[in-house]
């Protein structure tokens, strides 16, 4: 895990309707707000299914949880709906210790997460 | 619980290092049966006033019986008369401030009527009649000494429970002037009191037998020595931080080095860096306070007060310090009293008392015949240094104050090495006792052997393999160890590092089973060469001639053991060769509980700037020290995320004025101890402290932040959090499982 130098802009990607952020190996303070600035420019852009992709995560601390916490409010207040997708377990285990994943789907990967979505539409067309 | 200080010159809180001595103290009040005194056999300035002061503290907040009685013979104390005056006093008046539960009746001044008036009234009687004998008894210096001194033994009689805590450290060097504390201390071993007796070691025989022998026993002694570095440091750092004065790791060792962990000279030197605000970031700094403090402070009042007790007047004291100056200087430090005497041309009696009162005061060691200047005091030996050039060679003032600094520098670097060295060492001095005819592998004394069959393997393999082992030395029984230095002043070693162990060879103590054993550990940063292993058998054989060794063996440790050719000569000169990690093998078969450092070497620390991500470098650290112990994945992972919610911890919530974090990590048999520490105050509820919110469903809803405390309380298996003197302290444990 590359400890300077982390990218400053945040990887996404528009599947559909949905778009697809991708988390960067440490999510701390800083790397959590930039995920938050994306989702919530994507909110603002009218997208109302978020997945987040954690495959290249590998620590998160508890300012990043924090903001994930944040992000899961600010998706409920958009009546948006947000994934979490490729948490490896050390992160799924955290996520379980602090009571996030009774608020948030959390997926194997990408693909589940993508399903998910595609389900849910065919639901609601 | 921290008692007001009463008599104390300091808070308990800021006493340190005696606390096992306090304890023996306090237990001692109330320990029934066969009556006698504890004595306490203090070394000049190492606190033994104080630690008596603390007791009497601790015993009057008890409230239990006996009352306790403080009493401290003074210098100023001119006649047997004036003491004994005084001590009536003090006891009928610490009697009356414990009764009354009121201390400060312990400091005011009080009249008789004044004790009269404050006495409760099953006590008026007692009180009234004692200072009616006291006044009765004015006419003879003699009785009235006597009626003063057996008070304690009168208030005994009369049903009063006391105990007397005596210090006799402050009474003069000569022996007529022990004799009154002779008589006090003899007056209370015949009253069936428990009581407590601090004096200088150095008198104390004097004070308990008298010049007539006279027959009594402690039934304890305690030896107060200078203190632990652990507690000469936290009283350095206390007083710095109640100065304000700034201090850094390497000068708070240059100070406890050179002062020798004296809380006296430590206490006086911080209060002259109060006086005079100076910053001690800086050996400069240190080395210039402190040559001030020689050539004009308290350091020097503290010799020259002690060098006027010992010899009044000018003429003499000059004559003092130049044959203190020149022995000191001279190779071996000794005289001969025959040449002191010649040398200081007085009478017989009056050099009697000079050599006793600095033998007292430990400024020199002496013998039936001879005299050697006490050098092992880094600051009475700069004292005399300097004192000698400005007072008896006249040099200028100016002059010797810049070369005694230029000196001390120089000095420092030695002073720091030497200390470094001695926490290095694998602690010969320790380990040989326990050999105690124990057999161990042979190849544990064969650094040949031993290579040949364990070098690289990892410490199971090695143990396997030497409890495998068939060949076995049987260790000698060694009786007594010593520093080479201390037979011979021609051996250049370290005390810690070259030994002289005198042993048995089995149980049997026979001239036939007599054995010396040389232990050196020697410096080299590869195998040892041959002609290095030659250097120290020769010197080691030298040693051994010169102090008429006639059966001796050589052990020579080096930390990477020894080359071919080395092995070759070992084997020759039948002297036994190791390295450390055998000797680190040894000492754990020898005992579990070996003082050997080897515990230090799976300590890790490290410190971090408070900044970004900079937690993902303390991490990163813990999880190479996981994994060389063996953690599951999973578990290493909890530890780097308890450790980087530690280090946010600390640079979130504490205000630290070095935006450091401070980490130790130490590798146990089953565990591994993370520390995280900084400086600097915790706010008030600062989220990280309490810990309490936690789960994302707390307060209806889910909480936005706190949970650092939390998850390291769920990751880890124990975490304390404590306040220390100086800041916050986490520590936190994984079990290896």
């Amino acid at each position: 895990m590359a400890e300077t130098d982390r990218e400053t802009s945040i990887q996404t990607r528009a599947v559909g309707d949905a778009a697809i952020i991708y988390a960067s190996d440490y999510l701390n303070k800083l790397t959590g707000e930039r995920i938050e600035r994306e989702c919530r420019r994507q909110f603002d852009s009218g997208r109302r299914t978020l997945i987040i992709n954690f495959r290249d995560t590998e620590l998160i601390n508890s300012i990043g949880v924090s903001i994930l916490v944040g992000l899961i409010d600010a998706a409920e207040q958009n009546t948006a709906r947000l994934i979490f997708s490729d948490v490896n377990s050390n992160t799924a285990n955290l996520f379980e210790m602090l009571g996030l994943t009774r608020h948030v789907s959390v997926a194997a990967n990408e693909d589940e997460a993508l399903s998910w979505v595609e389900r849910d539409s065919a639901a609601t067309a | 619980m921290i008692h007001p200080r009463i008599l104390s010159s300091i808070n308990q809180d800021e006493f340190f290092g005696r606390d096992a001595e306090a304890r023996d103290i306090l237990r001692q009040s109330s320990s029934a049966g066969d009556a006698r005194g504890l004595v306490l056999m203090a070394t000049p300035d190492a606190g033994a006033s104080e630690l008596l002061r603390q007791a009497y503290d601790q015993l009057f907040a008890r409230r239990g019986d006996p009352v306790p009685i403080h009493f401290a013979f003074k210098r100023s104390d001119t006649t047997a008369a004036n003491t004994a005056r005084r001590f009536f006093q003090i006891l009928l008046q610490q009697l009356v401030a414990y009764r009354r539960v009121n201390p400060s009746l312990c400091k005011t001044t009080l009249t008789f009527h004044d004790l009269l008036e404050l006495a409760l009234p099953s006590d008026y009687e007692l009180i009234n009649n004692l200072i009616e004998g006291f006044e009765r008894e004015q006419g003879s210096e003699r009785t009235l000494i006597d009626y003063c001194l057996s008070l304690p033994n009168r208030l005994h009689a009369e049903g009063r429970a006391i105990y007397p805590l005596i210090d006799c450290t402050r009474i003069g060097p000569f022996k007529e002037e022990v004799a009154t504390g002779h008589q006090l201390v003899t007056e209370l071993s015949r009253g069936g009191l428990q009581f407590v007796l601090a004096g200088l070691r150095r008198q104390t025989n004097d004070l308990i037998h008298g010049p007539d022998e006279g027959e009594w026993e402690a039934n304890a002694t305690l030896h107060i020595d200078s203190l632990s570095e652990t507690s000469a440091q936290a009283l350095l750092e206390s007083l710095a931080r109640r100065y304000g004065i700034d201090l850094n790791t390497p000068t708070r060792d240059l100070i406890l080095q050179q002062l020798k962990c004296s809380p006296l000279f430590i206490t006086e030197f911080m209060r002259a860096a109060r006086g005079t605000e100076a910053k001690l970031t800086s050996f400069l700094a240190c080395q210039r306070l402190y040559v001030d403090e020689l050539l004009g402070g308290r350091i020097q009042r503290h010799f020259d007060r002690i060098l006027q007790v010992i010899a009044p007047g000018a003429q003499i004291k000059r004559t003092l310090l130049r044959v203190l100056y020149e022995s000191a200087m001279s190779e071996t430090r000794k005289s001969s009293l025959w040449t002191w005497k010649k040398r200081l041309g007085v009478a017989a009696h009056e050099f009697e008392h000079v050599i006793e009162a600095l033998h007292v005061y430990e400024l020199v060691n002496s013998t039936a015949a001879f005299i050697e200047v006490n050098s092992e005091s880094y600051v009475w030996m700069d004292y005399l240094r300097a004192h000698y050039r400005v007072e008896v060679s006249a040099e200028p003032r100016a002059k010797v104050v810049a070369t005694t600094l230029l000196e001390t520098l120089k000095r420092a670097p030695q002073t720091m090495t030497r200390k470094y060295r001695r926490e290095a060492a694998v602690g010969l001095h320790s380990l040989l006792p326990q050999f105690n005819c124990q057999s161990v592998p042979a190849s544990l004394f064969h650094y040949e052997r031993f290579a040949a069959a364990y070098k690289g393997e990892d410490v199971t393999t090695i143990d396997e393999g030497l409890d495998a082992e068939t060949e076995l030395i049987q260790l000698p029984q060694v009786i007594q160890t010593s520093a080479c230095a201390s037979y011979s002043s021609t051996i250049n070693c370290d005390h810690e590092r070259c030994v002289v162990a005198h042993a048995f060879e089995s149980a049997e103590y026979t001239d036939e089973d007599e054995v010396v054993w040389l232990a050196a550990e020697i410096d080299s940063k590869l195998a040892a060469s041959r002609e290095l292993t030659e250097e120290w058998c020769n010197r080691l054989a030298g040693f051994a001639r010169e102090s008429g060794f006639a059966r001796y063996r050589i052990w020579l440790i080096t930390p990477e053991g020894f080359s071919e050719r080395a092995v070759e000569l070992l084997n020759e000169r039948e002297a036994f060769g190791s390295s450390r990690q055998q000797v680190q093998l040894l000492a754990a078969r020898l005992s579990e509980d070996t003082e050997v450092v080897e515990s230090k070497s799976d300590e890790y620390e490290m410190i971090i700037p408070m900044g970004v991500d900079t937690e993902l470098i303390a991490a990163s650290t813990v999880e190479k020290i996981a994994r060389r112990v063996k953690f599951r994945p999973e578990a290493i992972n909890q530890i780097k995320t308890a450790v980087i919610e530690a280090c946010i911890n600390a640079a979130e919530h504490s205000l630290s004025p070095d935006r450091k974090i401070y980490q130790r990590f130490v590798v146990e048999d089953d565990k591994l101890v993370v520390t995280v520490a900084s400086r600097g105050v915790v706010p008030a509820q600062a989220p990280g402290q309490n810990g309490l919110s936690g789960d994302i469903d707390q307060n209806g809803g889910k909480t936005r932040r706190g949970w650092g405390l939390k998850l390291i309380r769920t990751l880890m298996d124990e975490v304390e959090f404590e306040h220390v003197d100086d800041g916050t302290q986490l520590r936190m444990t994984k079990y290896i499982r």
